[in-house]
């Protein structure tokens, strides 16, 4: 097993270092103008002075080795156009916890209350909270997500009297962002449990333990939805990510000072070394969540085991 | 998997009893033919029969299958249609040259009615048809004085440098009056310009001119009186305003329908393309095992470049329009699709049945064609129905991030992030129309393709 993530792990570090010269390789490819706020007023002196000092005049592989070369050392850069100057990894620390603690909170919540509703869908197939939950699944994911975000900001501080924007040390305000995010995630799991469990409860090991004369209750506890989360296991990780990285729509509709849509600012903005910083973060919480959901998968289910060769998935 | 001889011993008087018994003209050797071969296994069984059959007993499917095409062919005939505006068109008030902003959803332009004998003042508009007119005798500066002769709460008669009319009492003209407002005549005046209206009426569109039927008029000069009911118009013009304008004066009607067609076209041409690559790829990636590794790899690297820097680069390269967004989506959306068809055949892929057609000596190409592409008809549909409505709401979250298409090129995605800057103010219909046109096609796809991957699974035919 040890062995098995070790060379997981290897072959990870590669895909990420290809991923980053790739990355490097495609923002260096864009537009001059976008490194300036007014480039029309400025003279070709001046352009390439900043050019210069921005390291952009360098042959792309010098470039890519003092990149390189610097990320050894454990320095990710200066931001060069988001916030000038400032050490990348000091604007991500200042940020990145309380987009974590969102997260996290909201990952939390869509479990609570999103496996308990496609359990009882599954259960109840074609009844009341079977309907229910497919007309909740059905509306949020036909209604842009931009659009019922505004309503619910809208209504809940119109109608329920919830502050509009986000303070850090006010707990009410914390409510409307967790729950316009967790929405979508509650529908996610909602809909792939339900799936899984409809499938599983076809299965002919589920006609004989209710021939055998084990309780429902028995059955759908132990034995159906124990073997339906292991799928779902493995998208937990990699669906926090996304939550974290994702909120784009809501830090800005609430002014939350976090990392949600920092990335599509940065890459807009072509403030080339924040860029390159929050890809190698991302796709390296990316890859490792793939890994972890893996290796939750096994804990789960020991029968599931990844040293093998040829795993069923 | 190789067949091998049994035991000699055992197939030793075995052949010879067959050499014994039968005799060259006993069999003959049958020619391999597909269409024989098919007609032996199941006998009036038809595949996309069953499936239509299947799909037809989902009402509600079905009902929003209909939803669909009426929309569908709607957007198509709307510019056709009598009594249209033209989507781009930023319309005008004929005399003032002021845009006809913000105008709120209605099924006629009608704004007021004049019922007969009303007196209404002339402005000067050439027109063989229409006249211009009011019922604005004159208009009071900010801070003048002027008497109220009788006081009402929403209407005051007032008299102003030799003319009498009415003004409008409520909290757009804030006059000041005095302790006892009924106590006529007083001198009183109002921190806004006000408007004296002939009658306690405001037959204007916000100071400007509405237009009537010349024939429903007498025209003595100045002013007209009107001969029977006339309904005074915004324009002149008959079409309304089904959806309202937007802030810039166009039609949001013409504007929604037009956005409808833009954004269906990119849906479905994304959507197509993308599941083309992505089965292609995803096809090779899952049965060609020495493929596997490789194009593991490649995906991780595609699917950890931001979505974002690809859609930068490809709108630098080419001008925003809707083939780069196209181009974009496509580009960065095939993955995704071949990830889950790669997924798809792997678990497939060694089935005994394949295994079989592999040992007959078939081709890989034709075991993909007909032995595993058929058999994820279902779920390619599924995903194919749903990536429509998907590639629609990405449309909006690049314009949203503002790469999406220039505001002249109305779609979906330009319009509800135009709408949701009205969302707190009286306007929130310019984001309440194309939020639902998009919630229809988005709930349609949803529900028909689910419906349809049931119906095309073989397990539920019968």
């Amino acid at each position: 097993m040890a062995k098995y993530i070790f060379k997981r792990l290897g072959t990870s570090l590669l895909t990420l270092l290809i991923i980053l010269t790739v990355v490097f390789v495609l923002v260096r490819q864009m537009p001059i103008e976008g490194y300036f706020d007014n480039f029309d007023k400025l003279d070709q002196a001046v352009i390439d002075a900043r050019l210069n000092q921005l390291g952009l005049k360098d042959p792309i592989l010098v470039q890519l080795k003092d990149f390189f070369v610097g990320l050894l050392h454990g320095d990710l850069g200066n931001s060069a156009r988001y916030s000038v100057g400032v050490p990348i990894t000091a604007i991500i620390a200042n940020k990145a916890p309380l987009s974590i603690t969102l997260g996290v909170i909201s990952m939390a919540i869509s479990l609570i209350l999103g496996i308990p509703l496609g359990a009882a869908m599954a259960k109840s197939k074609s009844g009341f909270w079977d309907k229910f939950g497919t007309v909740f699944i059905v509306f949020i994911s036909a209604v842009p997500s931009a659009v019922y975000y505004i309503y619910i900001q809208s209504f809940g501080s119109s109608l329920l009297g919830f502050p509009m924007l986000f303070n850090r040390d006010d707990w009410r305000t914390w409510i409307l962002p967790i729950f316009s995010m967790s929405l979508g995630n509650i529908a996610y799991y909602a809909m792939w449990l339900r799936r899984y469990m409809v499938d599983e409860m076809n299965k002919d090991y589920v006609r004989l333990a209710r021939a055998k004369g084990v309780k429902g209750s028995e059955i759908t506890m132990r034995h159906v939805f124990r073997n339906s989360f292991v799928p779902m296991i493995q998208y937990i990780p990699t669906s926090l990510l996304y939550t974290v990285s994702g909120s784009i729509y809501i830090e800005s509709l609430y002014s939350v000072p976090g990392m949600g849509g920092l990335l599509v600012d940065v890459i807009t903005r072509q403030d080339n070394p924040m860029v390159q910083a929050l890809v190698m973060i991302y796709s390296s919480i990316g890859i490792i969540g793939m890994i972890l959901g893996d290796l939750l998968m096994v804990v789960i289910d020991p029968r599931i085991s990844l040293a093998r060769k040829e795993s069923s998935r | 998997m190789k067949w091998t001889r049994p035991n000699d011993a055992l197939a030793a008087p075995l052949e010879q009893a067959v050499e014994r018994h039968v005799t060259d003209g006993d069999f003959i050797v049958a020619p391999y033919n597909p269409d024989e071969g098919e007609r032996g296994g199941y006998s009036n069984y038809s595949y996309w029969g069953s499936t239509l059959r299947c799909f037809l007993k989902d009402r509600v499917a079905v009902g929003f299958m209909l939803v669909l095409v009426a929309l569908l062919l709607f957007t198509f005939i709307q510019p056709f249609l009598p009594q249209q505006f033209e989507a781009n068109l930023i319309i005008d008030h004929p005399i003032t040259k002021r845009q006809m902003s913000n105008i709120a959803p209605g099924l006629t332009n009608v704004v007021a009615q004049a019922s007969a004998g009303t007196e209404l003042i002339v402005h000067p508009f050439d027109n063989e048809e229409w006249a211009a007119v009011d019922n604005i005798i004159t208009s009071i500066k900010a801070r003048k004085d002027f008497t109220v002769l009788r006081y009402g709460e929403d209407w005051c008669y007032i008299a102003y440098n030799g003319q009498e009319g009415y003004v409008r009492n409520d909290f757009t003209t804030k006059i000041k009056f005095p302790d006892d407002p009924t106590a006529t005549p007083y001198t009183a005046k109002s921190n806004f310009a006000l408007n004296v209206y002939t009658g306690p009426s405001d037959m204007s569109n916000g100071g400007d001119a509405l237009f009537c039927l010349k024939s429903q008029l007498r025209l003595e000069g100045d002013t007209a009186v009107t001969t029977t009911d006339a309904q005074l118009r915004l324009l002149p013009d008959t079409r309304p305003f089904l959806f309202g304008t937007n802030s810039a004066g166009q039609d949001l009607w013409a504007k929604v329908w037009s956005g409808t067609r833009t954004s269906l076209f990119i849906g479905v041409t994304v959507a197509l393309l993308q599941s083309l690559i992505g089965i292609l790829i995803g096809v090779l990636w899952g049965y060609v095992k020495s493929l596997d590794k490789l194009l593991t790899e490649v995906y991780n690297v595609i699917d950890n470049i931001p979505t974002t820097i690809v859609l930068i680069l490809v709108s630098y390269i080419m001008r925003p329009s809707v083939q780069t967004l196209i181009l974009a989506m496509t580009v960065t959306g095939w993955v995704g699709m071949a990830r889950f068809i790669r997924n798809q055949i792997v678990i497939i892929r060694d089935r005994d049945y394949n295994l079989a057609s592999r040992c007959l000596g078939n081709s890989t190409g034709r075991i993909i064609t007909r032995n595993l592409l058929p058999y994820l008809v279902s779920v390619i549909m599924l995903r194919l129905a749903l990536a429509v409505p998907g590639a629609i709401g990405s449309e909006v979250f690049i314009t949203y991030i503002g790469l999406g298409l220039p505001l002249s090129v109305p779609s979906l995605g330009n319009l509800i992030n135009e709408g949701r800057k009205m969302i707190s103010t009286s306007q929130s219909y310019q984001l309440v129309f194309p939020t639902i046109i998009l919630s229809v096609i988005t709930i349609a796809f949803y529900i028909i393709g689910n419906s349809f991957a049931d119906a095309a699974d073989p397990k539920n035919h019968l």
